[in-house]
């Protein structure tokens, strides 16, 4: 696919998919897919373990402080950490949590994929042809492009804090975060000097949010996108029609026994 | 063609400029110099209509582009009136690549695809760009980007050219190429007007040079180099050479004593590398096998082409980097105060910047104190002690920076470019005041003004594609390097000096020692 206008509908089909489905097991596998093109993209050089190990975190994270404050029952105890007061991981809550956490691990991966394989410019071209303000189209993915910049900044004040003192942790927690406010200060400045001089470029090259504008390159939707997409609508709509007949019966609201199969693969799969 | 009539601008808290006159015609490449902070960036943005839209100032006078207010026009006639382009070309980029970058003005301006296209290859043809048509702009050398820039503001046919800095960041050879790109513009009918500091560089392709002081035009054209002088400012030192001594041609006098660089060398190494490469991720080598001694009591310049690795290098003897193979070893602190000062100033006031390193090391409040207000006063910030360090001007960040670093009495002091946006005074202010608060200690600095590293510098490491091919006196070392075909050009002025035989100085000290031939 190279038309930004399939990858910014399968992301948004993805964006459904991920509300329809409910299981840890089939978000684990969307997750691990759409983390697998992220950090395989060549521009991930250089993060994939910081990638891996921040996805790791988070998952795990959020599993253990749902597992620990579940207060819905069912609640099966995995483990007793304390008896008086009572501190249990509970296998409920784990799960909900993994789910959490992985919906937000599959989206976010999934965005960063579009974000690295697709030139900001023509991120711009794809949003405005999905009739997405100029203005705003430009401002999304000047923000993509800066991110990475930002944090390579917070990188150099952290290192020129560290050559004029004292190790981070070598004081108390309340001066750490303190300091670690306080190096934000130069990054900011940074960021609001840079958006002056951008803003005095795109002002003195024609820039107007709403005018419309000419496309050097205009898109060409081949067909491999219109497969994809087409792939993406289908599956995403399926597990949509396949969540809501479920719910509904669920709900009580509508049962139908031919559905039984689709009943028992949705409480299964999804 | 530019033309201001008794044009003034008055900010909000109170500094102003005007009234000015000035025209710049087609065909013309008008140069506008001056102390920092005397008005010319505000002149530019009048001049570019930015401060006429967006500034909370009042403005008086007539400013006109092309026979209109450059304030009044619509978006797509800006284009294609004027061309503006920033201080620092990185924030100016606004697309993903090269092609995309010199399309975005036409395709504000609404042009037809296919004339974009056509547009586009023949930019990228004459800025040399053509084999880079797709990459990122951030991965062309400053020069490239500096050069795409400036295409990029000029892409929609505009008459009118505005640049602030535009050499500030770039090797000589690259400086002289976007002159050149700028002369050749001129040549065709743009009228450019162009802030600038490195005169000896730019000077001789203008067609004349203004020069301002507090908010006013005070020469214009300017003729020699004294209304420079007196303002602490210099030209081609060539010129100021044949002004002071009134001729062409020089023999040096018969004088017992030479002005001879005074070196306070010590015994112990600061910094000690063995065989040092480094790369980035998925990247060559940058460096390559460097070994490099610093003494103590030494002024260590790195010098070489955009790209040739000099901010790396320091970053690996400032510790700031690792290195892929070989160690470095570092005897006592070593402070490194990179390209971008901005980020290396974290305090709220500074006072409080200055104090952070001594207050780190434990010292007693007398003892912060006293370091505090000999930094201060080493760097001329004293007077600036209660204001935040990010609402100053850039040159007094850059100092503010500096006297940080010097506060923690490191034994190296490591700079990355001191002289990019100061004025040439500022510049031998600093370097002075590090010699002489840095006892027992050595700096080591990076820059491409060769002046500057022969006025400064004990001795000179050059640098190509990230090994050393110099490394030595100054005047020797750059003349074997220029020798050897490095596009690393030697002011004129240490033509003369080499040929006399005399130590490269400035030229008041040099007319001392000739007399014309």
């Amino acid at each position: 696919m190279t038309d930004p206008r399939a990858r910014i509908g399968v992301l948004f089909c993805l964006g459904v998919l991920v509300l329809c489905l409910d299981g840890a097991l089939p978000l684990g596998v969307l997750a691990a897919a759409t983390s697998l093109a992220a950090m395989l993209h060549p521009r991930a050089d250089g993060w994939r373990l910081r990638f891996f190990g921040g996805v790791l975190l988070l998952a795990w994270s959020t599993a253990l402080s749902q597992g620990l404050f579940w207060a819905e029952w069912p609640r099966t105890p995995l483990l007793v950490l304390s008896r008086d007061p009572s501190v249990v991981l509970c296998r409920e809550g784990v799960v909900h949590g993994l789910v959490q956490s992985l919906r937000f691990v599959a989206l976010t991966a999934a965005g960063l994929w579009v974000a690295l394989s697709t030139a900001p410019d023509r991120l711009v071209v794809g949003l405005l042809a999905l009739r997405v303000p100029f203005g705003v189209a430009l401002m999304g993915a000047t923000a993509l492009r800066f991110v990475p910049l930002v944090g390579e900044e917070l990188l150099a004040v952290r290192e020129a804090r560290a050559r004029r003192g004292r190790p981070l942790w070598q004081r108390g927690p309340w001066a750490w975060m303190k300091l670690e406010v306080t190096l934000l200060r130069p990054v900011v400045a940074r960021a609001l000097r840079r958006a002056r001089a951008l803003a005095e470029s795109l002002e003195t090259r024609g820039f107007h949010p709403t005018a419309p504008r000419a496309v050097r390159d205009p898109l060409r939707f081949g067909w491999a996108d219109a497969f994809g997409l087409a792939l993406a609508v289908g599956v995403t709509s399926a597990a949509a029609l396949a969540r809501g007949a479920y719910v509904l019966y669920g709900a009580e609201l509508y049962y139908s026994s031919g559905l039984r199969p689709l009943y028992a693969f949705v409480r299964t799969w999804m | 063609m530019i033309a201001l009539s008794a044009a003034a601008y008055r900010y909000p808290g109170g500094s102003a400029i005007g009234p000015i006159d000035l025209t710049v015609a087609p065909g013309e490449l008008v140069l506008l110099t001056g102390p920092t902070g005397c008005g010319k960036s505000t002149l530019l943005r009048l001049a570019a209509g930015i401060l006429q839209r967006h500034g909370h100032g009042h403005g008086t006078g007539t400013v006109t582009v092309g026979g209109r207010d450059p304030g009044a026009l619509v978006a797509r006639d800006r284009v294609t009136m004027l061309g503006f382009v920033g201080q620092d070309p990185d924030d100016a980029v606004v697309a993903g690549s090269c092609a995309a970058e010199l399309a975005f003005g036409m395709e504000s301006a609404g042009f037809a695809p296919a004339r974009i296209g056509a547009r586009v290859a023949e930019l990228l043809a004459r800025l040399d760009l053509t084999a880079v048509a797709e990459r990122s702009p951030f991965a062309l050398s400053g020069g490239q980007r500096q050069r795409l820039v400036i295409g990029a503001a000029l892409a929609a046919g505009a008459g009118a050219l505005l640049l602030d800095e535009p050499l500030s960041q770039l090797d000589p050879e690259g400086a002289r190429a976007v002159m050149t790109l700028l002369r050749a513009l001129a040549d065709g009918g743009v009228a450019v007007l162009c802030v600038e500091h490195r005169l000896e560089i730019a000077m001789p392709f203008a067609t004349r040079t203004v020069l301002m002081d507090r908010g006013r035009v005070v020469a214009d054209p300017l003729v020699g180099s004294a209304p420079l002088r007196a303002l602490g400012l210099h030209g081609p030192a060539i010129e100021e050479l044949r002004e002071r001594t009134g001729a062409d041609a020089w023999r040096a006098r018969h004088t017992p004593l030479l002005a001879v660089q005074s070196m306070e060398y010590a015994i112990d190494t600061l910094i000690h590398s063995a065989d040092v490469s480094f790369a980035w991720p998925r990247q060559p080598r940058c460096i390559s096998d460097v070994s490099l001694q610093v003494r103590s009591g030494e002024r260590v310049a790195v010098v070489g082409a955009n790209g040739a690795g000099k901010s790396t290098l320091l970053g690996l003897v400032s510790g700031r980097l690792r290195p892929s193979a070989g160690r470095v070893i570092r005897a006592g602190r070593c402070v490194e105060v990179p390209q971008n000062p901005d980020l290396s100033l974290f305090n709220e006031t500074v006072d409080a910047e200055l104090a952070y390193g001594p207050e780190e090391a434990r010292l007693s409040p007398a003892e912060v104190r006293a370091r505090v207000a000999a930094g201060a006063a080493a760097l001329s910030v004293a007077d600036l002690l209660a204001r935040p360090p990010q609402a100053l001007s850039r040159g007094q960040r850059l100092r503010t920076a500096v006297a940080a670093a010097l506060t923690c009495a490191p034994r190296l002091l490591v700079l990355d470019e001191p002289t990019s946006g100061q004025d040439r005074d500022q510049v031998d202010r600093m370097l002075a005041a590090l010699s002489a608060n840095l006892r027992g200690g050595a700096v080591l600095f990076a820059s491409h003004d060769l002046d500057v590293v022969l006025r400064h510098a004990t001795r000179v490491v050059v640098l190509d594609h990230g090994r050393v091919v110099g490394d030595g006196a100054p005047l020797d070392t750059l003349r074997a390097a220029e020798a050897s075909g490095l596009p690393l050009p030697l002011p004129p002025l240490a033509a003369v000096c080499a040929a006399l035989r005399l130590p490269y100085c400035d030229p008041a000290t040099l007319a001392a020692l000739v007399e014309p031939a």
